[in-house]
């Protein structure tokens, strides 16, 4: 079963492909889509009364926070140092810790439909997307990253079973990549693509890679080790992937 | 004196490996036309823009030095400048030299039959300028291609509710639903 949900300022899309009732499927993709929505509400940096903004305009002290508030500006400071500060839910100015949670509302929905029943599914987010089991016919999941010129193209299919795909790129209108080390805006990479355990932490290094540029291919070389592949694209067109890189 | 002239001359394509070296050289007293001698082995070439912007120091004479040989005219209507110290004016670069960062030439100034300047340059531009090819040998180079394939979904910089849209994904979507 299928759905396609508005929220969080994107649209995520989910399949649910275990062999289940429709009914309880339908039951598992509304308990999904509320819980997304909880995020959206208690983390958003457009809703004043979000739970971050009130403690982003010091309102609410950080013993007050929330124990979903405090693990997100835990796990910020730690890819914030992770990434040499590259990722940094401080660039923009005042926090901004929608980079992690988009990818970690993922991982906590897909951990909780394992926990009610569903085995085997997909939730992409925006872009980004966390696998668990195997896809329609028990095969892996195929994953296409988009061509970074080419809307309606794929650069590269990826077979997915476990685990998470994110890319982060200067393509999309209005994504503003920033470098928060040398102060401007990213260039050198048009797009950077990470699979591996966990999307948030994926997507955390997508984004740090894009920002660092052309030196971002030697740092997304040293994530092999930690169980996180790649694939880059320059902003002159050659292509890089991690020797590991679960292509199709 | 003339050996340590023409090997300062020779180390040129050496000394390239050195990034970022600043020599402050003053063979002040020595008379030696180094184009002249055999041992400089890899002819240098003569920036022009260089060449005329050198010009032979006013009223200096090199310290305790004979003049020896006349430098020949250099060929191609340089400025054939006898400098009084025998080193020929002009700005020389040496072979630029890959090395694990990059692409590194030494230039070194003459004037005044002096080295007056020495500096390796590193070019930031293009792939070994920004890219350390040694981390970079793990991943593999390959050339982008654009494919049209039966996928589940579909990865990509992230999009927005109003350009969702026009995404692959949306397409997907629509086709799955």
């Amino acid at each position: 079963m299928r759905h396609v949900e508005e929220v969080m300022g994107t649209v995520v899309s989910i399949e649910l492909a275990d062999d289940l009732p429709a009914p309880r499927l339908r039951e598992l993709i509304d308990a999904t889509c509320a819980w997304l929505h909880e995020v959206d509400a208690r983390f958003s940096t457009y809703k004043p009364d979000s739970e971050v903004c009130r403690f982003r305009d010091g309102a609410l002290r950080l013993q007050d926070c929330s124990d979903d508030l405090r693990f997100v500006l835990d796990r910020c400071a730690d890819l914030w140092r992770d990434t040499d500060g590259y990722f940094d839910a401080y660039a923009g100015g005042p926090l901004d810790p929608s980079g992690y949670v988009k990818g970690w509302s993922v991982e906590v929905a897909s951990r909780r439909l394992a926990e009610a029943g569903s085995l085997r599914h997909h939730i992409g987010a925006g872009g980004d997307i966390r696998m668990r089991g195997a896809g329609p016919g028990g095969r892996p999941w195929r994953v296409g990253v988009r061509h970074p010129w080419e809307a309606d193209k794929l650069a590269w299919v990826l077979a997915v079973t476990d685990g998470a795909v994110a890319t982060s790129g200067t393509y999309e209108r209005g994504a503003h990549v920033w470098n928060p080390v040398a102060g401007r805006p990213a260039s050198g990479l048009r797009s950077v693509t990470v699979t591996g355990p966990d999307l948030a932490v994926a997507d955390a290094y997508a984004t740090a890679a894009l920002a660092m540029g052309e030196p971002g291919l030697s740092w997304l070389a040293a994530r092999v080790a930690e169980g996180y592949e790649s694939a880059a694209v320059t902003d002159d067109g050659r292509a890089f992937t991690s020797p590991g890189l679960p292509i199709a | 004196m003339r050996r340590s002239t023409a090997a300062a001359l020779g180390t040129l394509t050496g000394a390239a490996l050195i990034l970022g070296v600043r020599l402050s050289v003053q063979p002040a007293a020595v008379p030696v036309a180094a184009a002249a001698n055999g041992a400089a082995a890899e002819e240098p070439e003569i920036d022009e823009a260089g060449a005329d912007a050198t010009a032979p120091p006013a009223g200096k004479k090199p310290a305790g030095g004979k003049k020896t040989t006349a430098p020949a005219a250099p060929a191609g209507g340089k400025t054939a400048e006898a400098e009084e110290a025998g080193l020929k004016a002009g700005t020389y670069k040496g072979k630029a030299v890959q090395n694990p960062y990059g692409t590194v030439q030494v230039t070194i100034k003459i004037s005044g039959g002096k080295i007056s300047s020495a500096n390796a340059t590193a070019p930031t531009d293009g792939f070994s300028g920004t890219i350390n090819p040694k981390a970079v040998e793990k991943l593999n180079a390959s050339a982008l291609k654009a494919q049209s394939a039966d996928v589940d979904a579909v990865s990509g910089a992230t999009f927005t509710s109003q350009s969702y849209s026009q995404s692959l994904q949306a397409a997907l979507d629509k086709a799955g639903a």
